[in-house]
């Protein structure tokens, strides 16, 4: 009975938060994003499509993870573990006992999300700079444990990953379901009184629990959402590249969701987003520039034969720090002004001319 | 059954402990007054290794002399970070600290292969090669010094920190700001003194280490782990458990090696780490837990 | 009856110039020639991919400065361009995105290099699926041949979650490179016909007794695929090699102390090192140096570079090393093409060749063939022509004389010969310098030995 209740209950809020969406102003810019999502395979060649859009589109699911779990005050630094999760049982699941593809998918999320209830439980009591020591322990503890069971996982050497659909637009547009379906989940969830309720708990802690809101159990419920977005990304992902391997688990890919929701903007929906498409055009175009700058500046740096990469991650460093002090709430910000300059622009004039 | 290798491993785990324990402390010592927790404090370790190797290999210095240098000028390099980074988020959400520590993690490493290249290089020591023996067991001269020298640089430390004003500042500090703001306290002044303090130990920490491993750009990210595995070890905040934690530590570190192999090193730090977060979450010597 | 014979004959003359007229005209280069489009997939950041680069350039270079190659069907000779395709760290994730790049916006008809394993692996897939034929200079696994689906020709059984289903598209893949197998294969050899006879005879022991070996390896699908296949062959082959002691340790590690303080307890006769330069170089010296284990360490093939050489400074002296190419034996060099080769790359870039660079020369050579046979740039006939292929041996000697890529159970693998050598000290140039102990032939070289093998002067063997 209290079971049917509370799916009603969940039910009517989730209408009425999808009425106050479809109302407000959000509605447009979301619209836009999609139909440019949609035809943009048009425009460019297929290896702009799987190389450079399917990556930034599931890595925006990732991020979006991330980004909700930071919302709560836990500031994970080993997510990639989750995205590594996810991929490998999405994988296995599919090769081993040849269930389809997509049901694969769903398992590895839910596989992911089972771990992070272990992972959160160990971290709900504990303070940022220990959840954030615990959870990048963890992912390096899980390259170990994957290595050892190598006979089992094919770790070590990967392996490719078989695919719900075809690789190229069929692949992307399934993407981009996924992505769209999962961030709209978890704006829904960010929304909610659970959301209000992480954000509570990340302004202050002590104060929380004194309104009687059980801190650990949010926490937890935080740590579970965000590990089964991460590790569905993680399946979409180790699809898009049709391989999966060791590799995944790498410290890069837990910064990775973090650069991309800081950049773009912290605790904002559109944060995750924006963050994943800067960084993903980055990573994709500027390395192109590398054997110029090599000629450029290697006389000034007559110790290292290749300066693109140093150079290119010491840039992002920088600009991620000063993001951090001079801009914390992201990019996104900066892009809203110019999206509502461009869209009052009329009502203003009309505004300055009375 | 105690084989001499048995015993050589020990050893070496207590000169390897010995440089963790400096960079524990310069950590712990920082948590302690400004409570702010930098994951970039083993990229100080490595600046420390290249600079101490830079003035040895350019300028001739001894290796040891090198020490000092290096202490100064990681102490250099920390206030700056202190006045132009930790400072401004200092007070904001915690997970700022976080993110600073992480960019500067990129600007460092990457920066010391732009300005040292990718391959390893070690400091010349001048006792490099020399052993001691005691029947079948050797132990290099350098480790021995090294043991010395971080025995003294403690010794200082706790002079410091015991008989002068500004560790009084310290310790008035690191145990209510508020309070001791209120009895004229100048907390800016303890913030950057402490910092630079705290760089200068991670600084030595790194002279030490270049002479006794290798050393590239990506050295500094496993020391940090283990300095903070020692520091939840032994109770943050709390210096002797540092200490202890540190040998502890460099112990376990080098038997779990020669008795279980060499894939335990980094996996170890962060196994002892969640055990002991799991089952005493204070820490062994527990004066602040969380 | 005269005239018509007259007019007959003039027909026959005017009949057969305009034949062979029109036949030369259609001998003309074809207005659709145009460059042959190589892609060099090498990892930049490493040194070993910039040796690659240099000696691609150079092949390029050597091959355009002659005219070119010659394509039957356009009656010419077009140049090569070579293009640049840079997997960056080459993990998986990194060097997918710019063999993709190559194939399908630079339109490459073919692609050499490749460099670690895993990251081949996941890049040919882009390769098989558009078939453009792939000469794999790097990657020391088996499987970038040998992963199709099982058949007479290699390949994995049903199940095996690294098997790729597309027959036809693996046929497009060559591996112009040595495997695990072939190094250990020659590593092992070397201890039970060089090493024990040395030992037995100087020692006094008894032949029965089985030389002691020590395996300490990076843990890594590298390091673990060369222990295992080391322990393999011993078996395979029946040789009187004993294990004593096999260790690990990560691939972060920069000191190796504890470990091969382990491995002296062990008490062996010789050490296996399987790892690259930095960390090879550092065990052979922390092992002399630091920990007193006083034995012959034997480094693998990719360690057969000038930094190696530099770092190890005067601990290389007497140790050994496996290689398949040794710019540093010599001059006087077994082979007349590495003297050419060794020369000219010194005079161009200043520097030694290493042995990436080698692979990847050969291969150009090889691609060259392929075009000239098959006479098209249609990339089937490339790969038939690869398939066939029978040029004489360049820089890497094989176990014929000839490159020729098996069609057999090792699937378009290569038969390389993989040989043992013992860096001395030599003063003039501050560093060590190599010569070849083992084997004593070579086919298509002759004579491979330059010197016998000796043991290190602090050698002491394993007990008992």
């Amino acid at each position: 009975m209290a079971i049917k209740k509370a799916f009603a209950n969940s039910f009517s809020l989730v209408k009425s938060e999808v009425a106050d969406f479809y109302r407000s102003q959000k509605l447009y810019p979301v619209i836009i994003t999609l139909i440019i999502a949609a035809i943009m395979p048009f425009f460019v060649s297929s290896y702009v499509i799987s190389e450079v859009l399917t990556p930034m589109i599931i890595f925006a699911i990732y991020a979006s993870s991330w980004n909700l779990l930071a919302s709560s005050g836990q500031g994970s630094l080993g997510h990639a573990a989750f995205l590594g999760i996810g991929g490998f049982t999405s994988a296995l699941l599919t090769i081993k006992l040849g269930l389809p593809s997509i049901a694969s998918l769903f398992l590895g999320s839910l596989i992911s999300a089972a771990i992070g209830v272990l992972i959160g439980l160990a971290c709900v009591r504990l303070k940022a700079w220990f959840l954030a020591m615990v959870t990048f322990g963890f992912s390096v503890i899980i390259v170990t444990i994957f290595s050892e069971f190598d006979e089992f996982t094919g770790a070590i050497m990967g392996f490719r990953t078989p695919l719900i659909v075809e690789r190229g637009i069929p692949f992307y547009y399934t993407a981009l379901v996924f992505s769209a379906i999962s961030i709209f989940i978890i704006y829904l969830i960010m929304k909610s009184k659970l959301g209000l309720a992480f954000r509570a708990i990340h302004q202050n802690e002590l104060e929380a629990k004194m309104i009687g809101i059980n801190t650990a159990k949010y926490r937890l419920i935080a740590f579970v959402i965000s590990t089964f977005f991460a590790g569905l990304a993680g399946g979409l992902y180790a699809q898009s590249i049709q391989y999966i391997q060791n590799f995944i688990f790498a410290p890069y890919y837990s910064f990775l969701p973090l650069m991309m929701s800081v950049i773009g903007g912290l605790g904002t929906i559109e944060g995750p987003i924006v963050g994943s498409v800067i960084i993903r055009v980055i990573d994709s175009y500027l390395p192109s520039l590398d054997s110029a700058l090599d000629g450029l500046l290697h006389p000034l740096f007559p110790s290292v034969s290749h300066v693109g990469p140093p150079l290119r991650m010491l840039g992002l460093g920088v600009f991620f720090i000063v993001i951090v002090i001079f801009a914390p709430k992201g990019v996104s910000p900066l892009i809203k002004k110019a999206y509502n300059y461009l869209r009052s622009s009329p009502k203003e004039k009309k505004h300055d001319e009375r | 059954m105690i084989t001499s290798g048995l015993i050589q491993a020990l050893l070496w785990g207590i000169a390897s402990g010995c440089v963790y324990i400096l960079l524990a402390t310069g950590l712990n010592i920082i948590f302690g007054v400004m409570k702010l927790v930098n994951f970039a404090h083993g990229q100080l370790l490595m600046i420390g290794a290249y600079i101490a190797f830079t003035v040895t290999s350019a300028l001739g210095l001894n290796a040891y002399i090198a020490i000092l240098v290096a202490m100064g000028a990681v102490a250099l390099i920390g206030v700056g970070l202190e006045r132009f980074t930790f400072r401004k988020v200092l007070g904001t959400d915690k997970l700022n600290e976080i993110f600073i520590s992480l960019g500067l993690i990129y600007v460092f490493e990457n920066a010391a292969v732009l300005l040292w290249g990718n391959t390893p290089q070690q400091i010349p020591s001048p006792l490099k090669g020399t052993q001691l023996y005691i029947g079948q067991i050797a132990i290099g001269y350098d480790r021995l010094l090294a043991i010395l020298i971080v025995g003294v640089i403690l010794f200082a430390l706790f002079l410091l920190l015991k008989k002068t004003k500004i560790g009084l500042a310290m310790r008035a500090t690191s145990q209510k700001s508020s309070a001791s703001m209120l009895m004229g306290v100048n907390i800016e002044k303890v913030y950057i003194f402490t910092f630079a303090l705290g760089a200068a130990l991670a600084g030595a920490a790194g002279a030490l280490y270049g002479m006794i491993f290798p050393f590239d750009p990506s050295i500094g990210a496993l020391p940090t782990i283990k300095a903070f595995a020692i520091i939840i070890i032994g109770g943050l905040g709390s210096i002797p458990g540092a200490v202890i934690g540190g040998l502890l530590y460099g112990i376990a570190e080098n038997l779990a090696v020669y008795l279980l192999g060499g894939i335990w090193q980094d996996a170890i730090a962060f196994a002892l780490l969640i055990i002991v977060l799991v089952i005493r979450p204070t820490g062994i010597f527990g004066e602040r837990g969380e | 009856m005269q005239k018509k014979l007259v007019i007959a004959l003039i027909a026959v003359i005017v009949i057969i110039t305009a034949v062979v007229a029109s036949w030369q005209l259609t001998q003309l280069p074809s207005s659709e020639a145009r460059p042959i489009k190589i892609g060099l997939v090498a990892c930049y950041e490493k040194a070993e991919g910039q040796d690659m680069d240099r000696a691609a350039k150079l092949a390029v270079k050597e091959i355009n400065d002659a005219g070119g190659v010659y394509v039957r069907d356009w009656h010419t000779k077009v140049p090569i361009e070579l293009v640049i395709v840079d997997t960056q760290d080459d993990t998986p994730s990194k060097s997918v995105g710019p063999v993709t790049r190559a194939i399908i916006e630079d339109e490459v008809d073919l692609l050499i290099g490749g460099y670690t394993s895993a990251g081949t692996l996941a890049n040919q897939v882009v390769a098989i699926e558009h078939r453009v034929p792939y000469i794999i200079t790097g990657a020391s696994t088996s499987l970038v041949t040998r992963r199709g689906p099982q058949g007479n020709y290699g390949g994995l059984p049903d199940g095996d979650t690294r098997r790729i289903e597309d027959a036809e598209g693996m046929s497009y893949m060559f591996h112009y490179c040595t495997t695990t197998a072939d190094y250990s294969k020659t590593v092992v050899k070397f201890f039970a016909e060089e090493m024990k006879p040395l030992l037995d005879s100087k020692y006094g022991f008894d032949s029965s007794r089985k030389l002691r070996l020590a395996i300490l390896y990076r843990d890594d699908a590298f390091g673990k695929g060369v222990a295992a296949d080391t322990k393999a062959l011993i078996q395979s082959y029946n040789l009187p090699i004993e294990i004593v002691a096999e260790r690990s340790y990560p691939t972060t590690a920069t000191s190796f102390q504890t470990d091969l303080t382990a491995v002296k307890d062990a008490s062996p006769d010789a050490v296996y090192v399987v790892d690259f330069i930095a960390n090879t170089a550092e065990i052979i010296k922390e092992g002399q140096r630091d920990v007193g284990l006083n034995t012959v360490y034997i480094a693998v093939e990719c360690c057969e570079d000038p930094a190696f050489y530099t770092l190890l400074g005067p601990y290389g002296h007497e140790q050994l090393l496996e290689s398949k190419f040794a710019p540093y034996a010599g001059p006087p060099y077994y082979l007349a093409s590495i003297e050419n080769y060794v020369k000219k790359y010194q005079e161009t870039y200043g520097t030694l060749p290493g042995m990436m660079g080698a692979d990847t020369y050969d291969a150009f050579y090889i691609a060259k063939d392929a075009i000239e046979r098959a006479g098209t740039l249609d990339k089937a006939a490339i790969r038939d022509a690869l398939e066939s292929c029978a040029l004489d041996q360049i820089l890497i000697i094989t176990e014929t004389g000839k490159i020729e890529f098996s069609t057999g159970t090792n699937y378009h693998e290569i038969a390389p010969v993989t040989f043992v050598e013992q860096l001395i000290w030599n003063a003039d140039v501050n560093e060590c310098r190599s010569v070849i102990v083992y084997p004593a032939t070579a086919p298509g070289v002759g004579k491979l030995k330059q010197a016998d093998f000796v043991l290190p002067t602090a050698y002491a063997p394993g007990s008992p």
